[in-house]
Parts: C-alpha cells; structure tokens; sequence
C-alpha cells in the first residue's frame, strides 16, 4: 500500500459549496432555537422601532396625498397675506374652475358687555366653501345656513366654554356684534390654515367686512381654493399645468401656490425630520440589541463547540463551518426581521385606532417597499455586524480547544478579513444613515456618538472585569463571591455594563434635552421676556394705543416696529426655489416673513460688519440681514435681496448684517429694510408690552380689556399662551422621542435578561455547590445583590456623564441653546438601572435559592 | 522495507496554562508501516490522546517532524490539515462526537459531502450496512444506544476510505461485551481495507489484539513491543 496521501480537492470553497452550506445549516437548525430567542427577540424590536416609524410617515404621507384635495380644499391653492385678490385676478382663476375665497386673521372677541374676551382665529369663507370634505356642525344643517345672515358665526366649543357663553349669545368682534348660531368640530382645510394659537370662529365674507378688522396692514391671509373644471384634478399633468399657468399669469403677485399632490411641504418637510430622527433613534436601539445577538451567537457557537470539531475532524475547513453557522445565524436573523416588520406595519394600525383624532390627517394604512427594503437592511446589517465576530472567534480556534470543555481557553482573533467586513458593515451602517439624513451633521455626529457610546461601555466592561480580578480578596465570603463573579472571564460584568450603559445613555441624553428645552422655553419668560405681542395697531392709533397703556399700567415699556408680511423672491437674483438652502436656514425661504424698516438699529441687535444707514436716508433702498442665517445662505453686503409685499417685488441691496437674540422673544426680524424702501406701504404697527416686575395678574387682564375696549381691530397676544400652545405641540412630539428612546432602554433590558439567562446554569450550580458547603440563603442573596448593585451603579454613572455629554452636544451646539442640568432625569436613570438589574436580577436568585442541590449535583 | 506511513521525529508539545507552560509530549519518535495495527498505552496524562492529536493534524506540534501518510503535517494551514484529513485519515473518538443534529446517516455522509462527493447518501448507507445500523439510519445520534453511536462513528470515520485509522479509547464508554463487539468490527473493517489503525486505550486486552504496543508515560515513550505473530 503506498503511503502518499490521497488527492484532496478543495470542494469548500466558492459558490460550488454553497448549496452544502445550505443544507448543513438546515440540518444544524433541527437543534432548534434554544438560547436563540433574545437574539430574535433584540432584533425584532429594533427592526420593528424603524419599521413602525416608517410605516407611520409612510401612511400620513399617503394620507396628505390621497386627500389633498380635502386638505388644501380644492386642486389648487393660492394664498397672499395682507392683499385680497383682485377683480382681474378672481376672474382670470375663475375661468380655471370653481373657486372659493376664505381669509383668515387672528383677533379677539369679546363677550357682550366687554367684560371677558379671547384670541381667535377667525375664518371668513364664501358660500361655496368647503369645495372638498366637509364641516362639523352642531346646531346647524349646513355651515353656509349657520352663518348666512349677516350676524351670524358658527365658533369652536372651546371659546363658548372659555367666554361662558352657549349657542345663540352674542359675542363681539372688531366693529360687529355677532350670534352664535352654531358650533363647530373638525374643519377639512385646518392644516392649510395654520391653525395655531386661539379657537376657530367661522363668519361669511361679508361679515368680516362689517367687523372693520380689515385695514391696510392688517396681518390676514386669503386664500383662494380652485376646483379645476372637470376631472383635470386627478391628473398631475393637469395640476403642473395650473400651476404653470399660474406662474405665468401672475409672476409678481406674490401668490404661495400649493396643488392637493404636496398639500402642505411645511408639515410633509417637518414629519420627514422627525422620521429620520426616531429613524436613528430605532436603530440605536437595534444597535443596543446587537449586544444581545453578540451574547446569543457566543453562546448558540459555545453550545456547538464539539459538533464543530467534530465536522473539522471529518475534513471540513474552519472557513466552510463559519460559512455554515453565519448561514443559520442570517437565517435566524430573517425570523427576528421578519417577525419586527410585521409588527412595526401593524403600528400605524393601531396608532390609529386609538388615537386617530390626534394625528393631522387620517392616516392611511400602508407599508412602502422603501420602509420594508430599510428596515431590513438595518436590521441584517446589525445582526451581521455583531454575529461576524464571536463566529470569526469560533472559527479562529483550533480544533482540539473545540474539543476541550472551556477549560483551556485560547487567545485568539479573528482573521484580517473578519475585522474588514465587520468595519465595512458598521461603515455601511454609518453611511446609509448620513447618507439618507436631510442634516447629515446630526446623522454624522449621532453615529459618533453611538460609537464613542459603545467603544466606553465595552471598555468600562472589560476595565471592571479587569479590576475586579486585581483587588485582593475581601474577607467576607459573599463579596468574595460578587468580585469573583465580576472578575469571571465568562461572567455578565461586559454584557450587563453595555447593555444597560447604552440604553440607559440614551434615555438620559432624551430627558437632559428634554429638560433643556422646557426651561429655555419656560424659565426664560419672566427674565427678560415682553408680556404682550400686540398685533395690527393700525398707524394713526399707536399714540392713543400708547397712551392709554401708560394710563392703565404705568411704567410698561414699550417696543413698536412697522410691520408688514411679505415673501422672499430672489436672493442675488436667483429665485428662492432653487436655492438648496441648509435645513436649519430653509424656513427664511418659506412662507412669509415679517418684514420692518427702521431708522436705527432695533433693540437688542448689533451691526457686525457693514453700517447702518443714516437717519433720513434716501438713496437705493437697503437692507440689513441677520448674520447667521445670511452666511447659511450665502449672502452677504453688497448683494441684492427681492421680497414681494401687497403683490409688489421690492429689491433692496444687503447694507450690513446684525446679530439678533432671537431667544430673548423681543421684536425681532430677518430683514430691516431702510425706511425709504418701505414706508409707502400701508402698514400696521407690531408691539411688545413688557410691564413693570410684579405686575399683578389683575392689571395685566385690565390693559388687555381696555385695548380690547377701545381698539377692537388690536390683538394682543400674551406671550406666555403662546408659549403654552407651542409647548402643547411640542410635549407630542416628545413622546414620540421618549417612546422611541425607550425602546432602547427596552433593548437593553432584553439583552440584560438574556445575558442573565445565559449566566443562569452556572450561577445554580455554583449556589448549590455553596449551600452543600453551608452557604445560607441570604449569604447567596447578599452577594448576587453586592454584584448587581456595583453593575447597575456603575453603568448608571457613566450613562449620566456620557447622556449629558451628548444632550450638551444637541442641545449647545445643535439646537444652540443654553444646556440645562436636570438632576431629576439623572435620578430617573439611576432608578431605572437599579430597578432593572434588581427585578432581572432578583427573578434569577429567586431560581438559583429554589434550586435542589440533589438533583443538579447528580447532573453534573 | 517499506516507507513509513507515520514518520515522527523529536515530537515536542507543549500547551500554556495558567500556571505556566506545561509540556505534555517530550521528544517522540515513531515509525508506523502500512497495514499495522499500534496500540499506544499507558497511565493518565502520559500523553497518549495528545499524540493521537498531534497524527491527526488536530494538534499542531511545538517542534519535530510529523509526517502523515507523506505529508509533513508541521508545514499545513488549518484548512490544509482539515483537507488532508478528510481524505485519508479517519477518527473514532472515545465520546462518539456524532454530530447531534443529524441523522446516522447523515454523519456518516458527512465527511464524504465534505470532498465534494455526489454519491456520499449511497456510499454511507453502504457504510451503514457494514456495521449493521442500515435500519437506523434515520435515527438521530440522541435515539441511539452507546454501542450503536460508536458503530456510527466508525462508519464514518471508515466512510472516505482513509489510509490511516485513529480511535480514541474506542471503548472507553461501552460496556464489556458492546466494547467487544465494537473492537471486533473495528479490527475487521481496517483488515478489509488494509488501513493502519493506531488506537489509544487502558485495556490490555485490546491492545493484545494489536499487531504493536507501545507505551507511554510523562511524554515519552517507554517501550515498543511488537507481536510474536507479527
């Protein structure tokens, strides 16, 4: 017999072999999914967070465009602050179809006796309104019968409530006395108006025109609604086409044009941030997960050790059996992805039949391919990321320490194309989410952040792990049992630190902004806040408006600046809608702005570069920008600045740039114009009323009334319910970001209870091998908790050190405001991570204590 | 004369621990032939499965020469080993390590899947037969009896027609009259084949049956004894 070895060809390598990976895998797979549902677990609630944030935009989305119509109230829109449409301009839209005209302004009404008003948002509307949808209607067939008559209006319960009137009162507003005929719900067309601060108060045009609310300057916006003359609606070439037409008829008129395909940008553009932004929170969440799929793999790999030697034995290579087990992982990993898509789609269902009132449009349910298509990406590429390495582990170490029980581990790392494609996977991940993220600074300084977040919390792993082996043994048995259980190699020090680390980060970094937020909000008010906006002071009454403040609440400082609405056109002569503007600085392109002239440089701004023109200036019309928002869009001294006001472009040239302390709430604005530029347009006087410190409530109530009194058109605004109706909005908006951050939190919680689960076999053992040397009960107890307590702490501390950090980076140097510490979000963090170790904790001693000696130690 | 199929020179292996290094082969020389059947003995931890390891390629040698049916084992990647081991070496262990997820048969066609085989289901059910365990075939390791696991892994390991046979206290978890059978099998299967079978045991009996003897103790090896029959 000849000794050379017989031939061995390689059939291991390249596709060839991949249908024997497959049915390896399937074989291997019989085993079941034993330790394998936190892994599944982990990945489907992170995949299930971005689908369901998805699936959500994708069906408001779909609901703004399905009912556009509803929402604009036709096909088409146009819309212009201060200037009614005029004859020429109705009857050339009236030959495109049906239209109907609506205005709206903010005012006040009061009650008969002029005792007790209210800020409303007040809605003037034609007879053919609404177009599309309709009206909710108490006391009334029809809204057009409700408010026909001349003295009619229709309001919103809640200012009937709020003026203690009932259906059939009177109420006053501007010049008119009018009747509550009706009451109103829902309006289809609410989210195209702006329905912002006060309740609605619906009246016919022609009773707007007997309040007298309408002078040259009053802040009112019309809006004219065109039904296309017959199906041309449905058609999108139609709708460009109207448009277009639009466009060419009018080019100056300084129209905001919106069609029923993209209804609203302004709340498709804000729904689209918030879904990147929950987006990357959801994947933070995957990521916390990761840890667990990372512990899951270890220990599905551990469990197989000798059917992995044993197939090396038999001739397979280690690249073939990690071929093999990656196989089955993905596989595993399909189950945790699919089972989290079925349930992120199932939210937006349940979202809405629970709180369908509360969303802006009906949603309608539907999963685009796009959420489908990310929300597995991410969810494969986080299981790959973390399932690469304890498998390149595996694959690394020789067959005979397979062989061995995990008696003699050894050293190894995982070959160089191992560590290349767990960097390209988490590269991968990084640039999807920049990539796809409307600020790729935030995206960018986010993932830095997750990863300066884990590269800790794995350090402060190993670093405990490390110390706890160092420190000599206490004296006292049950903490040389907690320090050992810490130090052991295969212990939950590493698993628990980043688990709970992470997602206890996160949430603290939610609660500091949060907190910040609320006190930049509300803490600043009463420091250096006015009391009072006061709108539409028409000019020829500011003297007596002044007058009559100092007389009922002497000492009130007063501001007042010209104001005016108008658009931006054209920046340095390009139009503004091809200006690629970043987000922060997109809002001066949209809308209206308020616009003012002055003759000296307005409280509480200072000219940075350039200078102020001189008092009776009378050359080209200038304009001062605010200086950040002009380097954000790129302009600066010198260059020209078109804005539309009362259907008139006006160019002006950039004279200097100011700083502006917008948060200070005083009058402030984008744009001062030079006096000459604008003061022949009929304007209204905007003023801010800051009373004397320790004003009492009574006399602030008593100038409101006495301007309601004598000056019907003037709307004052206290500034502090203005703050609140924002803050109403904005509380939603974070629970949506508490909800998505707890999650993460969630994902921890799971890994935590995993790696617990994982730990639990030995830690019986062990108990019971203590007790049959007379450990007691609470001896085991006392030291499990010493363990947990020292865990939790720690992970706790530096959650709220690198939670803060992170709030401080949103807070100062994204939303740039000043960063407040919350000790109570720091307490909750604390709380939190002592209450989870405790309770995961506290359910695994329960199991070791039940534990019987005899049976466990006959197993082994 | 002929060459050798297992050609150790000046074997040396030494595992770290963490009390140190611990030298567990110390200086091993061997000379196995085609066709012989070697019995290594000796007492625990003279090093005998170490050795056993180091022929398979499982174990790479601190230092020395380990040449394996004509390959020199010391100069072979992990994958090279595993190639060479799936054609020309088969191992029965002491604890089976049938892999627990598949069928009988499957393990037995698992080294032959492994070569690329197409016919590997046919050629392990012939295998299977061969130890008489055709009508378990279906059966996971798990629905077997110890004798009938140990059958399977010899079926297995005698599956690709390797040159070299090496069993691990083949016995070692059987009872007396199963271990027999086992050795009987095992002893006949490698006789119709002509394949070398190097075996690792503590019972005397056993390696009585073995052409050659040799014994192990603190690394070394003590003594080498051949047959009279031989």
């Amino acid at each position: 017999m000849s000794v050379a070895a017989n031939p061995v060809p390689n059939f291991q390598s390249g596709w060839m072999s991949l249908p024997l990976v497959a049915r390896l895998a399937a074989r291997e797979l019989r085993a079941g999914l034993g330790g394998l549902y936190v892994f599944i677990a982990c990945l489907a609630l992170g995949v299930m967070v971005i689908t369901a944030v998805g699936a959500l935009s994708d069906a408001l989305k779909k609901g703004f465009e399905s009912q556009g119509e509803m929402i604009l109230g036709g096909d088409v829109t146009l819309a212009r602050v201060h200037q009614r449409a005029t004859d020429e301009e109705r009857s050339w839209l009236a030959g495109m179809g049906r239209i109907s005209e609506t205005a709206t302004l903010r005012t006040i009404a009061r009650t008969s006796d002029g005792n007790d008003q209210a800020l409303v948002e007040l809605k003037a509307v034609d007879a053919s309104y609404p177009m599309a949808g309709s009206i909710d209607l108490t006391g009334a067939g029809s809204l057009t019968e409700a408010i026909r008559s001349g003295t009619d209006a229709a309001a919103d319960p809640i200012l009937l409530q709020q003026l203690g009137l009932k259906p059939g009162d009177k109420i006053k507003i501007g010049e008119a006395e009018l009747i509550v005929r009706a009451t109103v719900g829902a309006e289809p067309d609410a989210i195209a108006d702006r329905l912002t601060y006060g309740p609605r108060i619906f009246v016919s045009l022609e009773t707007l025109e007997k309040t007298q609310l309408v002078k040259p300057g009053t802040l009112i916006r019309w809006r004219y609604a065109v039904k296309l003359a017959g199906n041309a609606g449905e058609s999108p070439e139609s709708l460009t086409a109207a448009r277009d037409a639009i466009k060419a008829r009018f080019p100056d008129a300084g129209f905001s044009v919106a069609d029923r395909r993209k209804p609203s940008p302004e709340v498709s553009r804000t729904l689209e941030r918030l879904r990147q932004f929950l987006t990357l929170l959801g994947l933070t969440s995957l990521l916390v997960g990761g840890v667990g799929v990372a512990n899951a793999v270890n220990t599905f790999i551990d469990k197989r050790r000798k059917s992995i030697a044993t197939m090396r034995s038999v001739g397979a290579t280690s690249g073939f059996v990690f071929k093999v087990f990656l196989t089955q992982v993905m596989a595993i990993a399909a189950i945790g992805v699919v089972i989290g898509i079925a349930g992120g789609a199932l939210v937006p269902e349940l979202l809405t039949a629970f709180f369908g009132h509360l969303l802006p449009v009906k949603a309608e349910t539907t999963v685009s391919l796009a959420t489908i298509a990310t929300s597995a990406l991410y969810g494969f590429s986080v299981a790959l990321l973390f399932a690469l390495w304890p498998l390149g582990l595996a694959e690394a170490m020789s067959t005979s320490v397979l062989f061995r029980d995990n008696i003699a581990e050894q050293s190894v790392q995982p070959r160089r194309a191992i560590w290349i494609a767990v960097a390209c996977v988490a590269l991968a991940l990084v640039g999807v989410a920049v990539i796809t993220a409307e600020s790729q600074r935030i995206a960018l300084l986010f993932s830095v952040g997750v990863i300066i977040m884990f590269a800790v919390f794995s350090g402060l792993g190993r670093a405990v792990t490390h110390f706890a082996g160092q420190i000599k043994r206490p004296r006292r048995p049950e903490l040389a049992l907690a320090i050992g259980n810490l130090a052991a190699p295969d212990g939950l020090t590493r698993s628990v630190v980043l688990s709970l680390g992470t997602g206890l980060t996160l949430l603290t970094a939610v609660a500091l902004a949060d907190a910040s937020l609320v006190q930049e909000l509300k803490g600043r008010i009463p420091e250096n806040s006015p009391d009072y906006f006061v709108l539409d002071i028409p000019k020829s009454d500011f003297d007596a408006v002044n007058a009559l403040v100092a007389k009922e609440a002497p000492g009130t400082h007063v501001i007042s600046a010209p104001m005016l609405r108008g658009r931006l056109i054209k920046l340095k002569d390009v139009p503004v809608e091809e200006i690629k503007a970043p987000p922060e600085a997109q809002w001066v392109l949209n809308g209206d702005r308020g616009l003012t002239y002055a003759d000296e440089i307005p409280e509480g701004s200072t000219v940075v570069a350039g200078t102020w023109w001189d008092k009776g200036y009378a050359g080209e019309p200038l304009v001062s920008f605010e200086a950040e928002l002009a380097e954000k869009l790129g302009v600066t001294i010198g260059d020209m600045v078109t804005v539309n006001v009362l259907g008139r472009n006006l160019s002006a040239r950039i004279s200097n740039l100011r700083e502006v302390k917008w948060e200070s709430l005083a009058l402030n604005f984008v744009m001062v114009f030079s006096p000459n530029t604008l003061a022949g347009s009929p304007h209204a006087v905007l003023a801010t009323l800051t009373l004397p410190k320790g004003t009492p409530l009574d006399t602030e109530v008593k100038v409101a009334r006495a301007l309601g009194k004598s000056f019907p058109a003037v709307t004052p605004i206290r500034v502090r319910d203005a703050i609140n109706a924002f803050d109403r909005v904005f509380r939603k908006v974070m629970t949506a970001v508490r909800v998505a951050g707890g999650v993460t939190l969630l994902s921890g919680a799971l890994v935590l209870a995993g790696a617990l689960a994982t730990a639990q076999r030995r830690r019986v053992l062990e108990a019971v091998i203590l007790k049959t040397l007379g450990a007691t009960r609470r001896k085991i107890i006392t030291a499990h908790a010493a363990e947990y307590l020292l865990l939790a702490v720690l992970a706790a501390i530096l959650a709220v050190v690198l939670g803060s950090l992170a709030a401080w980076v949103a807070v100062s140097q994204v939303m740039e405001i000043p960063f407040t510490f919350s000790i109570g979000a720091v307490l909750q963090s604390l709380g939190l991570a002592i209450g989870l170790v405790l309770l995961f904790g506290g359910a695994g001693t329960w199991a070791v204590l039940r534990a019987r000696p005899g049976a466990h130690l006959k197993s082994e | 004369m002929s060459e050798p199929i297992i050609d150790l020179q000046d074997v040396r292996l030494t595992l770290p621990s963490r009390a140190g290094p611990v030298d567990i082969l110390r200086g091993v020389a061997l000379n196995v032939l085609p066709g012989e059947t070697v019995a290594i003995v000796g007492p625990s931890g003279s090093g005998k499965t170490s050795l056993l390891m180091v022929l398979a390629g499982l174990e790479p040698a601190t230092s020395g020469r380990v040449r394996v049916a004509g390959r020199n084992l010391t100069t072979l990647s992990e994958d090279e080993l595993a190639l060479m081991r799936g054609a020309n070496i088969g191992i029965v262990f002491q604890s089976f390590h049938l892999v627990p997820t598949m069928t009988a048969l499957e393990n037995v066609a698992l080294p032959l899947e492994f070569a690329g085989r197409e016919d590997a289901s046919a050629i392990a059910g012939e295998r299977l037969k061969e130890v008489g365990l055709q009508h378990r075939a279906r059966h996971f390791p798990a629905q077997l009896s110890g004798g009938e696991q140990q059958r399977v892994a010899i079926a297995r390991a005698l599956a690709p027609q390797p040159k070299i046979i090496l069993a691990d206290e083949p016995t070692g978890n059987l009872d007396t009259k199963t271990g027999s059978n086992i050795t009987d099998l095992l002893f006949a299967l490698q006789k119709s084949r002509n394949a070398t079978l190097v075996l690792v045991t503590h019972d005397e009996r056993l390696a009585r049956q073995c052409s050659r003897t040799i014994r192990m103790a603190d690394g070394i090896i003590v003594s080498d004894e051949r047959a009279a029959a031989a």
